[in-house]
């Protein structure tokens, strides 16, 4: 910050005539033209790009590769394993879980991710604009809370609520809803680690909106929810939008709550995707049929990471063509 | 982004930065009291999980169900008990690992991708953005395959690989910011003969320090919290980490659950402290947008 500000008032009572002195010294490798590639970016970038390429682009290019192959976790093809082209891919069509898991893993995204947590964060930032300090100061804290624990704390405290606290609120302390809705709980207990992310996300974006605007609408006699659909809405779609990818994304790839709290069960009524992938690569050893299952969700991320660009792209062009 | 909002905001007003101002009390007192409701409603929903933790860590005679404890502090005895306090060191080794390893190339690669003429430098973004968005269990195979060939099966590897996965993610943040800050103070320091080491260290650095915080806060997390890449990659059971032991407790015949939540809130408490440490950053930060007007 020092230095900033040092620098800073540099520039401010940066006088003309001293530019010229100085600039003809420079040695001709510093180029002040920034349109042509500097050799100098290449060490900056190669840190990044090494790691990436070794350890997550390569994996991912490899997942693709293994998921087509006999590939085992143990026995002889855990290291002589072949390609073996469609033959994993016409399991999965055929295979009776498959269907399923994708259908509930739409549901967990779709309810905990799009709905749960990112209506939550949003009604949770709008109220706590109008409500006492006090108030959304409490509740700003516990939501925070809730989204700063780490997944497996997620797991182990909705594992203990939905087993004990909810069943005995509800007066019926035998029934188990882990059992009984199993999909249910673990949405719940997503969309209680995601909401303060959301909440976040709005509240920053609440903030940036400026109070001439609010006003000038109630100047003009616009009521609350004319304020709020007409005003408030339209201002924070970017952010919406931007919300609703990441919390797609973050459940999308959300492992660990599920499989601690119900392993993908009973039987296979919260089987998402990764909880399949992993069953079958490290439970039933068949690490080929595992990372094909995972691939799908690569696919499905994909899928969406385009169509949030796509909407942002129309969005850029929307706002090109009016000013 | 706000930054420039921000700063955008008050150059147009001489008084002070609206967007910053408290928000003063509506005249509408309906609307103040269905927020106050909305509030008090939803903060108990998410309390009673939390309440649980809290209440079971201290009582002898913890169950799933909340009640007031029976106070006792032989659960956090219990829970640092054993091995269990060294997989909490595990922990933090990893994350400390993992979150060198991705901040110092998300800045190097941040500021590049901020400041320099890179070809194709919007697709190349676009494209780290998607390796944010590719969920990490999907990696496990392919690198457990990896590491196994190699014999890799421990925790350095796997911290490392565990920064790599908050990477892409950290890129984006801290350009975001570096982005908006004014190319005017790094050109002042240029004038001063600065390199480019000098610029990144002295000039850019402390005012991207937001950005840097958030990516730090990230990455820190997210190794932190990881469980699958530490279950599956790191085989040696004493250099497992918190979230692994933590498992642990499931797989005894009686849970115990007071034990438990103490060792889910020793696991939890760094998260938090970081967080809260880090945090002026973030307040700091919206003061930028008066540094370059001087």
């Amino acid at each position: 910050m020092e230095a900033a500000q040092q620098a800073s008032a540099e520039v401010g009572t940066r006088p003309p005539s001293p530019f010229a002195a100085p600039e003809v010294a420079l040695p001709a490798s510093q180029r002040l033209d920034k349109a042509r590639f500097d050799w100098s970016s290449i060490p900056l970038l190669l840190p990044a790009v090494v790691l990436l390429a070794v350890l997550f682009l390569g994996p991912v290019v490899y997942s693709f590769y293994l998921g087509l192959t006999n590939l085992t976790l143990i026995g002889p093809t855990s290291h002589h394993f072949s390609f073996t082209g469609t033959a994993n891919l016409s399991r999965l069509i055929h295979d009776p879980v498959f269907p399923k898991s994708l259908y509930l893993t739409a549901i967990f995204v779709v309810g905990s991710g799009v709905v749960g947590a990112t209506v939550l964060g949003l009604v949770l930032a709008l109220a706590m604009q109008r409500a006492v300090r006090a108030v959304s100061g409490v509740v700003g804290i516990i939501v925070m809370v809730a989204f700063m624990l780490p997944p497996v704390t997620v797991a182990l405290v909705w594992y203990a609520t939905s087993t004990g606290t909810l069943p005995a609120l509800v007066g019926s302390p035998q029934s188990d809803f882990l059992q009984s809705l199993p999909l249910v709980v673990v949405s719940a207990a997503d969309t209680w680690s995601l909401t303060g992310l959301a909440m976040l996300l709005f509240a920053a974006a609440l903030r940036n909106i400026p109070r001439e605007v609010i006003e000038y609408a109630e100047l003009e006699n616009a009521n609350a929810v004319q304020r709020l659909s007409k005003v408030v809405i339209p201002l924070l779609r970017p952010t919406i939008i931007t919300t609703v990818l990441l919390m797609t994304l973050l459940a999308l790839a959300n492992f660990t709550v599920v499989y601690i709290m119900t392993a993908g069960g009973p039987g296979s009524a919260s089987m998402i995707l990764p909880v399949y992938s992993y069953q079958q690569a490290f439970s039933f050893d068949n690490l080929a049929y595992g990372a094909l299952i995972g691939n799908v969700t690569v696919v499905l991320a994909g899928i969406f990471s385009f169509l949030y660009a796509r909407l942002v792209r129309a969005r850029a062009r929307e706002a090109g063509g009016i000013t | 982004m706000s930054i420039v909002r921000i700063s955008a905001d008050s150059t147009l007003s001489d008084g002070p930065n609206p967007a910053l101002a408290p928000v003063q009390p509506r005249r509408v007192t309906g609307g103040k009291a269905i927020s106050n409701v909305v509030l008090l409603v939803l903060g108990a929903l998410f309390l009673m999980p939390l309440l649980w933790l809290i209440f079971a860590s201290v009582d002898s005679h913890a169950g799933p169900t909340i009640e007031l404890p029976r106070f006792t502090l032989d659960q956090f005895k219990a829970a640092v008990s054993g091995d269990n306090l060294r997989a909490l060191l595990n922990s933090l080794l990893i994350s400390t690992i993992a979150t060198i390893v991705s901040t110092v190339a998300a800045i190097f690669a941040a500021y590049a991708f901020s400041r320099r003429h890179i070809p194709w430098r919007g697709p190349a973004l676009l494209f780290i953005l998607m390796l944010a968005g590719v969920p990490v269990p999907i990696l496990i195979v392919p690198i457990y395959e990896l590491f196994a060939n190699y014999g890799f099966l421990a925790l350095v590897p796997a911290a490392i690989f565990l920064g790599v996965t908050s990477l892409p993610f950290e890129i984006w943040i801290i350009k975001n910011f570096i982005d908006a800050v004014p190319t005017d103070l790094e050109e002042a320091a240029r004038l001063e003969q600065a390199n480019t080491l000098q610029v990144l260290l002295r000039v850019v650095l402390p005012v991207a320090m937001p950005g840097i915080a958030a990516a730090v806060i990230f990455g820190f997390i997210n190794a932190w919290g990881n469980f699958l890449v530490p279950l599956i990659l790191i085989v040696a059971s004493s250099q497992q980490p918190a979230p692994v032991a933590l498992f642990g407790f499931f797989a005894n015949d009686v849970i115990r659950y007071g034990a438990m939540a103490a060792y889910s809130i020793l696991y939890s408490v760094p998260v938090v402290i970081l967080y809260l440490a880090l945090g002026r950053f973030f307040r700091g930060g919206f003061v930028l947008g008066g540094a370059v007007r001087g």
